[in-house]
């Protein structure tokens, strides 16, 4: 073999082996996720921001789709919500949403099968649109939304609507079951009283409103192009040219926004300080991001700060940060259909002998999140109701870092008097091969061995941990290491029901009950509660947590915060709904 | 010279189907998980992942959707659509391209010329006191990771966090605009760059010109009478420095493939930030092409040097 050739060779192996390593790394992003990360704290400077200047903001990482129909990541809505309008909001200091594009509260039906929704007058689509938005824009929202062309990615919360596809559908198709008496309402017509967690879900970025004239041609496209041609309606816009084109946008770069020259503050709640916002993408180090943000001028940071920055911020300076719950839980489910996890009594053991400040701080402790005591987590209605931080005072989640005496007595009582687990169940964990679920996965398979228990720790790529794994029980997972549960609008039952009703597990794949706790009453309680609304409905959904609690189907170890830092010119507001930024509200000094 | 050149363009093309087909059998054979499930969201039913399967053309057997992806390849030189954003992966290399070049090419000027200019003092003076300083320096050089270097630079000398505050920090290359006004931005990441290189072009130019200076032709050449500079640089040298061409042949093709510390460091985006960026974010075909766009850079690399070498030493013919 000649020189050249050996050479030749060794070059394409070396390419191949890349790509190996690409392919066994993976996205750290949970795969249930729609939110970053929980509890609250603040060190956030109040006052009045000046009307006017530009903030730069310092992201790592890009958004996932400008398309508000495609979107489903934090970064994605921190930049939806500052150029598109839902039909309901949030103001920063409050979890209840607020009209935004909807003039009022959603009219809900007695029989809890149609939500009506009256929208305002005098909204206007920014350029090259520049028309004033009417309910068929918002129908034609949603219709596209099912598009596989578009991708919507969370078609579950509106499967109820008549005519809603049960799969994506080729071409934009007309939903028989969201109708337009007039340009100022829409009426979503449901073939199940789901009304309450429908009206609750019209927070997301499929409400924000599309104009069908102008999308349908990008619509026609596989995939659509509308997102790099998206039409704003909020204060903000990505800059354009007369074609629509995101001149504003470069992928993976950075995000150029503008005022929307057709917005008007007297139809919007939101302030809007900044004239504009310069969003970097594809900044370096996180330490040197953060860095340059806390020590310098008219600067925001995406996402959380590397725990030395966060150090520096919480303690050092006053006004330049803020911590808002994440509204999800991160916890090691156990497979209740597993000997000897079936045993309530072995999983009562587990927890209570289970060490969770060790897991928390392998994501990296306190500043990072609280340890929960049950499993609505802070800024979901019904979490006070459920106990709050306090929680609703079982024993065996009393000790956050673990009682091994009442670990040993739950042991005796499952039936091993020894108080340690004697029998020959080799446990399987999954988890992911990249910090912090490998070192979280780590500290789970010690903590549950030091009752005896035999377990074998499977580490796997991030992306394969829920969609090859935990969520597929024929693979008989015992205790899933890298699994979190993070709101899509501030609703409990979107955060109990999909992740405990036995009615929900999907033996097939994609099941999102991991512990396949499957207990009639909770099911029950579920679907009684499913109808209420205002107070007894958080009480309801509050006595389900309760209940799931008490059936200790899971290690409970985190209730994520998320911290967010600015310059110390900058007045910085974090949102509660998207956990970051909040571009309509952060004005500088 | 043609024949030889016309051979190796076709070994390039052999090579390149290689590595295309052994980058495809990964992704699509050996996925960590279904592209499908990532891409669908929260509780996708059956219907949505075939949907989705379909829009993707992962419904199609392999060897179509292999000669598809060829096809698409060869024709269009067209790497497909980012799974994660639906871009044209083609446009978010080439977009990159420039940024990679203007990094790679200024750090190679700088440790080359370095390189070579140390490692020949080094020769030349063998066994001093500036021959083992220099030696130690590059030691350590080679021994300091890029991306520590790179961020104690910055903490040192970024002109927005460092504590002598003299260069243009990170992100500072993304804000300038024009090539002159890049320059100052980028000399931090040139000497972080350079610094690892220089250090093992160094110490390849001194051994190498060690046992160069050792043969009977530079022997002959001093008793001809030739000055030692003369002897040193025309026939030392020249004979010593292809081996190092050849390194720095490979190496600028892997730095094309994108210098992936030094840009994650310094906010540079460049086709090494985008492939990490890809692999934080599992968007293999992103991967994919810039796994091919860098074994096609290695390849094509490997000829100019071949071509280079019959240049620069003159026993070799092809």
């Amino acid at each position: 073999m000649t020189r050249s050739t050996l050479r030749l060779l060794l070059a394409s192996v070396v390419a191949a082996l890349a790509l190996v390593v690409a392919a066994c790394g993976g996205s750290d992003s949970s795969g249930s996720s729609s939110s970053s990360s929980s509890g609250g704290g603040a060190s956030s400077e109040t006052g009045q921001p000046k009307t006017g200047g530009t903030l730069r903001q310092l992201g790592s990482s890009d958004v996932d789709y400008i398309d508000p129909g495609h979107t489903y990541f934090t970064t994605g809505y921190v930049l939806a919500y500052a150029i598109g309008r839902p039909l309901y909001g949030f103001k920063p200091d409050t979890a209840d949403p607020v009209p935004d594009v909807a003039a009022d509260k959603p009219q809900i039906s007695d029989d809890l099968k149609t939500v009506t929704v009256k929208i305002k007058p005098g909204i206007k689509f920014g350029p090259p649109v520049n028309r004033a938005v009417t309910s068929k824009d918002i129908k034609y929202a949603f219709e596209r939304f099912f598009s596989v062309n578009v991708g919507g990615q969370y078609a579950t919360y509106f499967s109820s609507i008549q005519g809603a596809p049960k799969s994506p559908t080729k071409g934009v198709k007309s939903i028989s079951g969201i109708t337009t008496p007039d340009d100022q309402t829409i009426v979503f017509k449901l073939s199940r009283p789901e009304a309450v967690v429908v009206s609750a879900a019209l927070v997301m970025p499929i409400t924000m409103p599309v104009p069908e004239e102008y999308a349908k041609k990008f619509d026609a496209k596989n995939p659509s192009t509308y997102n790099t041609h998206v039409v704003a309606t909020g204060a903000y816009m990505i800059k354009n040219d007369a074609q629509g084109n995101l001149t504003g946008y470069k992928p993976g770069k950075s995000i150029d926004l503008v005022r929307n020259p057709n917005w008007d503050k007297s139809t919007d709640f939101k302030p809007a300080y900044l004239d504009a916002i310069s969003w970097t993408t594809n900044e370096a180090d996180a330490s040197i991001s953060a860095q340059q943000v806390l020590t310098g001028s008219h600067m925001t940071l995406e996402g959380n700060p590397p725990a030395a920055q966060l150090k520096d911020a919480v303690l050092n300076r006053k006004g330049q940060w803020q911590q808002v719950p994440a509204g999800g839980f991160r916890y090691f489910p156990m497979n209740t259909t597993i000997k000897p996890l079936d045993n309530i009594n072995v999983r009562k053991a587990i927890i209570a002998g289970f060490d969770r400040d060790a897991a928390l701080k392998a994501r990296g402790g306190k500043f990072t999140g609280d340890i929960p005591t049950h499993f609505l987590p802070p800024g979901i209605p019904g979490f006070e109701e459920a106990g709050g931080a306090a929680g609703p005072g079982y024993d065996f989640l009393k000790n956050p870092r673990g009682d091994m005496n009442l670990a040993t007595q739950y042991m005796k009582k499952a039936g091993f008097p020894s108080g340690k687990y004697t029998g020959n169940a080799n446990l399987l964990l999954v988890t992911a091969n990249a910090d912090p679920n490998k070192a979280q996965g780590e500290v789970a398979k010690a903590q549950i061995e030091k009752l005896g228990f035999k377990v074998t720790l499977r580490t796997v790529p991030q992306d394969a941990v829920y969609t090859e794994w935990c969520q597929v029980p024929k693979k008989q997972v015992a205790i899933c290491g890298a699994s979190g549960w993070f709101k899509d609008f501030t609703d409990p039952q979107s955060m109990l029901d999909p992740t405990f009703k036995g009615a929900n597990i999907a033996k097939n794949g994609g099941n999102n009950n991991l512990a396949q706790l499957d207990d009639p009453k909770i099911d029950a309680a579920m679907d009684k509660a499913a109808g209420l609304q205002g107070d007894e409905r958080n009480k309801a959904w509050a006595e389900i947590d309760k209940m799931i609690t008490a059936d200790a189907p899971a290690v409970p170890f985190d209730w994520d915060k998320s911290t967010n830092i600015w310059s110390k010119d900058v007045i910085g507001v974090a949102n509660r709904y998207q956990t970051e930024m909040d571009f309509n509200f952060t004005g500088l000094k | 010279m043609g024949p030889y050149i016309i051979r190796r363009l076709l070994y390039m093309v052999v090579v390149l189907l290689f590595v295309t087909a052994i980058t495809f059998l990964i992704f699509f054979v050996l996925p960590t998980a279904d592209p499908a499930a990532l891409r669908a969201g929260r509780s996708p039913t059956p219907e949505t992942l075939a949907a989705i399967r379909e829009q993707l053309g992962l419904d199609k057997p392999l060897p179509v959707q292999f000669w598809l992806y060829l096809k698409a390849l060869v024709l269009h030189f067209d790497f497909g659509n980012s799974f994660v954003n639906n871009v044209d992966v083609r446009s978010l290399i080439f977009d990159r391209l420039p940024n990679t070049l203007f990094l790679i090419v200024g750090a190679a000027i700088l440790w080359f010329i370095g390189g070579v200019t140390i490692g020949t003092i080094s020769a030349v003076k063998r066994g001093t006191v500036l021959d083992r300083a220099a030696m130690g320096t590059a030691l350590v050089a080679i021994s300091a990771p890029v991306y520590w270097f790179g961020l104690v630079s910055l903490y040192l000398f970024a002109s927005d966090i460092g504590r002598f505050p003299v260069f243009p920090g990170s992100g500072a290359y993304q804000d300038a605009h024009g090539f002159f006004a890049k320059i100052p931005t980028l000399i931090l990441p040139w000497i972080v760059l350079a610094a690892a290189f220089a250090a093992v072009y160094a110490r390849l130019t001194r051994s190498n010109l060690l046992e160069v200076m050792s043969e009977d032709y530079v022997r002959t050449a001093r008793a001809k009478g030739l000055t030692e500079r003369r002897v040193v640089v025309r026939h030392g040298l020249r004979a010593a420095i292809t081996p190092v061409v050849t390194v720095l042949g490979l190496d600028l093709g892997i730095l094309v493939g994108g210098a992936i510390l030094t840009e994650s460091v310094f906010g540079i985006p460049g086709i090494g930030r985008l492939s990490f960026d890809a692999i934080q974010r599992g968007d293999l075909v992103t991967v994919q092409g810039c796994t091919l766009f860098l074994a096609f850079a290695v390849v094509f690399m490997n000829l100019v040097v071949d071509i280079l070498y019959a240049f620069l030493d003159p026993r070799v013919r092809y």
